[in-house]
């Protein structure tokens, strides 16, 4: 096989590496995607708990981030991965099933970014309510909304104006992290970059054109969340 | 207002013996009152006094300790907590009443993220289930009735205090209540913009509805309330017409506070 020069690795064509890159940056997109929202449930009950739960609740709530923020996320990727794997491998043996039985890479990297990205949405929805003016919910309160009507017509979209920077510095950080689910085999884009490394003597140009897509997904999700904070701000002044 | 009418007319609210604490501190010590419907009372005191803990309970903003209040002659069920708190026994009563009780606040508390229009339609089309298009025509007629019909696309943020305030009395007027509480409506405006507001209650009252407006407003509660009640260390220290207390008080609380 010769050597592919830098343009065949990104052409779609035969020999090209184009269609398997893509696939990885696809698969990139849908870790990140469900880390992201599994952190999103993670932190909307997280800051539940923190604002309005009883002592127990919010102690929980605030172990839970604590610790979170302590261990580093490769490892939490592992621990899960690892630990998914034995509680499997278990399960299989039960069922008569023999030697070790892998638990499901993406799974276990949606589930690592989740919670890591949940200790962090927690903190984000958090400080996004209580910069919600209390009057305006009091005044919700006082023509008798009810609690759902109340926090689906006026919480929710309060709240939700000022969580959206912050959940957009944590949506690329989920983006970034999605890479470190390559240590569990998944093949998503930095897994696919080096292994075409591997497969090639051109390492750096592998790499290079990762980088390019990673920057490339992370504009357009930047456009898009500019887009939607313009919308969900109408009517705050500008200063 | 006729006087007659005042005295033989239902009664609207009906706030009886009661007692509200924050904490140790006793903030109502005891108030009972009747408005009866097309009455204005002015609720006079300073700060501290426990006037607006006392509007604030009779829509259950605040719970009251213990002591009954009555909307309409139903009153408010409340039961005791195992650690001796109060709370409302039927929480769809409690909002039922509220939509019937117009409030208006200090603060304005327009929702941010809504324009005036949207913020008169919101309760009446989510809470009472209005029909969509009446709610907004009849939200036009009440902008127009208090002076900001051209605002109405504009958010909150970008009309003046006094046209917030005016649109809050619009979104407030929209649930068609059975009376309107006012907060100290015109404490938080600049002073040129006070005169817009109070305008707007003139006619209220004029028009006669039931109005319990918590002021500092002298000129309103000598010119336009019905009755002034003037409340002392969360106690009702003076009560009577206008004329009356503000001629010959009998307290000499309330001589010192209408001098200062």
């Amino acid at each position: 096989m010769t050597e592919p020069g830098f343009l065949d690795i990104i052409s779609f064509g035969r020999d090209g590496w184009g269609p398997v890159l893509a696939a990885g940056a696809w698969m990139t997109i849908l870790i990140a995607i469900a880390g992201f929202a599994i952190g999103g449930v993670i932190g909307i009950f997280g800051a539940w708990a923190k604002i309005s739960g009883g002592p127990v609740v919010r102690g929980s709530a605030e172990a839970f981030t604590t610790v979170l923020r302590g261990i580093p996320d490769l490892l939490v990727i592992y621990l899960f991965y690892f630990g998914g794997s034995a509680v499997v491998t278990a399960v299989g043996q039960f069922f008569g099933q023999e030697g070790f039985v892998s638990f499901p890479g993406f799974l276990a990297g949606a589930l690592a970014v989740g919670i890591t990205s949940g200790a962090q949405q927690t903190e984000v929805y958090r400080g996004a309510f209580r910069a919600v003016h209390p009057g305006e919910l009091e005044a919700a309160t006082a023509c008798g909304m009810g609690r759902l009507l109340k926090f689906r017509r006026i919480t929710a979209p309060l709240t939700l104006r000022h969580a959206l920077p912050g959940l957009g510095n944590v949506w690329q950080v989920v983006l970034k992290e999605s890479a470190l689910v390559s240590v569990t085999g998944v093949v998503e884009l930095l897994r696919q970059a080096q292994i075409g490394a591997g497969s090639t003597s051109r390492p750096f140009d592998f790499f290079f054109i990762a980088a390019m897509i990673y920057l490339a997904i992370s504009t357009v999700s930047g456009l898009v969340l500019q887009v939607t904070e313009r919308r969900f701000s109408r009517g705050v002044r500008r200063g | 207002m006729n006087m007659s009418a005042a005295v033989t007319a239902p009664v609207a609210i009906r706030v009886h013996d009661l007692h509200k604490s924050f904490g140790p501190v006793e903030v109502l010590k005891g108030v009972s009152l009747d408005a009866r419907e097309g009455e204005v009372i002015s609720i006079l005191g300073s700060s501290g006094s426990g006037k607006s803990t006392l509007l604030r309970c009779i829509n259950m903003l605040e719970v009251p300790n213990s002591g009954t209040i009555e909307v309409a002659g139903e009153a408010i069920r409340l039961k005791t907590l195992s650690d001796g708190r109060s709370r409302p026994a039927d929480q769809k009563q409690v909002d039922r009443i509220r939509s019937e009780l117009g409030m208006v606040f200090q603060s304005f508390n327009l929702w941010s993220h809504k324009t005036v229009l949207e913020n008169v339609i919101e309760a009446p089309v989510h809470v009472l289930k209005r029909p969509r298009a009446e709610a907004i025509e009849e939200a036009e007629a009440l902008l127009a009735k208090v002076g900001i019909a051209d605002k109405r696309n504009h958010y909150p943020s970008h009309v003046s205090g006094g046209q917030q305030q005016r649109a809050a009395i619009a979104r407030a007027l929209a649930m068609r209540p059975k009376a309107m509480l006012f907060d100290e409506p015109t404490s938080a405006l600049d002073p040129e913009l006070v005169g817009e507001v109070l305008r707007v209650m003139r006619g209220l009252a004029e028009e006669g509805r039931t109005m319990l407006v918590v002021t500092h407003e002298m000129g309103f509660a000598r010119d336009v309330s019905s009755r002034v009640v003037f409340v002392h260390k969360g106690t009702i220290e003076e009560e009577g017409p206008p004329d009356e207390v503000f001629t010959r008080s009998r307290s000499e609380r309330f001589r010192q506070f209408i001098k200062s």
